[in-house]
């Protein structure tokens, strides 16, 4: 409830407010938002699971976040940025699919 | 004994059923490991469950926010792109502008060849109406008006008017440069002849009795002069023939005359 709550607030205010993102952290961005989505789809699946924590929740979001972004960064230092990038993107794009047909499974087990 | 059978039956086939059940619902994906919920040391107090979906909904929001600034994000951002990436794109768009530039000389090329033909057709048009008009007038296609004279002739005292004489006048009238005449209802064109037949004359297959009448459309003073002249056509049509020769300048001589176009039968024109 929280989430879907939080979700709609931040997607209306970035609508209307439209801010300069800085250019350091423009590359990073999509990175963040997809490591974001996937630490929310675990949440999901760990509430249908029974086993949802609140602490679990926010440090892997956060840490979620920051290892992508770190990831990403490092990448760039050594001149593989967009490679690096890919694979972040594979990995946790992998990990959106096995937790969303976790919560398929346990939608539509009845 | 056989129903105590096939309940023990059911049962074990429940079972069964159970067991394939609790595999088939596990939701374990293999890939990675699921993190379990630690069990709770201390009581989860009020303040701590606040805090805690605030946390949530700050870091929703976060994400929210990040997606919606990424889909307004459209404009492709230079700065992030690396060397390589701007060299390729750099050469990618000059090898484009290339391509449009050279597309845009052949286009320039034809249109101005466009141009030239409609130009050089419109000429042409031109030229072809101006010819039509005045091979219309000289052929006798179109009915002609302008300043010129109206001369009648009656029919001589002393004898007939002869085709010769006829002719001469016709003949002096275009030395002085008349452009369209019209004799008795016939138009006068290169090609007209004037012969004589028992009763008056013949001209262009149609024959004519006197008075004549003959409209001629040019400069009048030339052709005044050139009828009137001492010792000319007039002056022979008065003293042989005892005719009246009146010669009626006019500021509008109106010929209606057509003739039509004759298939030229033996001549061709040279291509």
């Amino acid at each position: 409830m929280a989430a879907v709550l939080g979700l709609i607030i931040g997607v209306i205010i970035g609508i209307f407010v439209k801010p300069d993102i800085p250019i350091m952290l423009q590359p990073y961005l999509p990175i963040m938002v997809v490591a974001a989505l996937d630490a929310l789809l675990g949440a999901a699946r760990s509430y249908f699971e029974r086993s949802f924590s609140d602490k679990v929740f926010v440090i892997s979001f956060i840490s979620n976040v920051l290892t992508a972004t770190l990831l990403v960064l490092l990448g760039n230092q050594l001149g593989v940025g967009s490679q690096l990038q890919t694979a972040v993107i594979v990995v946790l794009g992998i990990r959106i699919f096995s937790n969303v047909s976790a919560i398929r499974r346990f939608i539509f087990k009845g | 004994m056989a129903k105590n059978k096939t309940t023990r039956d059911l049962v074990s086939k429940l079972h069964v059923q159970h067991a394939q059940d609790e595999r088939n619902d596990s939701t374990d994906t293999g890939s990675f490991p699921v993190v379990r919920r630690k069990p709770n040391l201390r009581a989860n107090g009020k303040l701590t469950r606040l805090m805690t979906s605030i946390l949530i909904v700050v870091l929703c929001a976060l994400l929210g926010f990040g997606y919606a600034i990424q889909l307004n994000n459209k404009s492709s951002t230079y700065e992030t792109m690396s060397e390589e990436e701007l060299t390729r794109l750099i050469s990618e768009t000059s090898t484009q502008v290339q391509n449009l530039q050279q597309r845009k000389a052949e286009l320039t090329g034809q249109l101005n060849s466009l141009k030239a033909a409609a130009n050089k057709q419109q000429e042409a048009e031109r030229i072809a109406k101006e010819n039509e008009e005045t091979s219309g007038i000289l052929s006798g296609r179109l009915p002609a008006t302008g300043k010129g004279v109206v001369i009648t002739i009656s029919e001589g005292s002393k004898d007939r008017i002869d085709a010769s004489t006829m002719f001469q006048l016709l003949e002096e009238l275009r030395n002085a440069g008349v452009e369209v005449m019209e004799l008795n209802d016939v138009r006068i064109i290169t090609s007209s002849y004037v012969f004589d037949t028992k009763t008056g004359l013949d001209c262009d297959g149609t024959k004519i009795h006197a008075p004549y009448t003959l409209k001629a459309i040019g400069d009048p003073q030339n052709l005044q002069n050139a009828v009137n002249i001492a010792g000319g056509v007039g002056s022979r049509l008065k003293v042989k023939f005892g005719a009246q020769v009146n010669v009626t300048p006019s500021d509008s001589v109106d010929i209606s005359q057509t003739r039509d176009v004759g298939q030229y039968k033996y001549a061709k024109t040279v291509e």
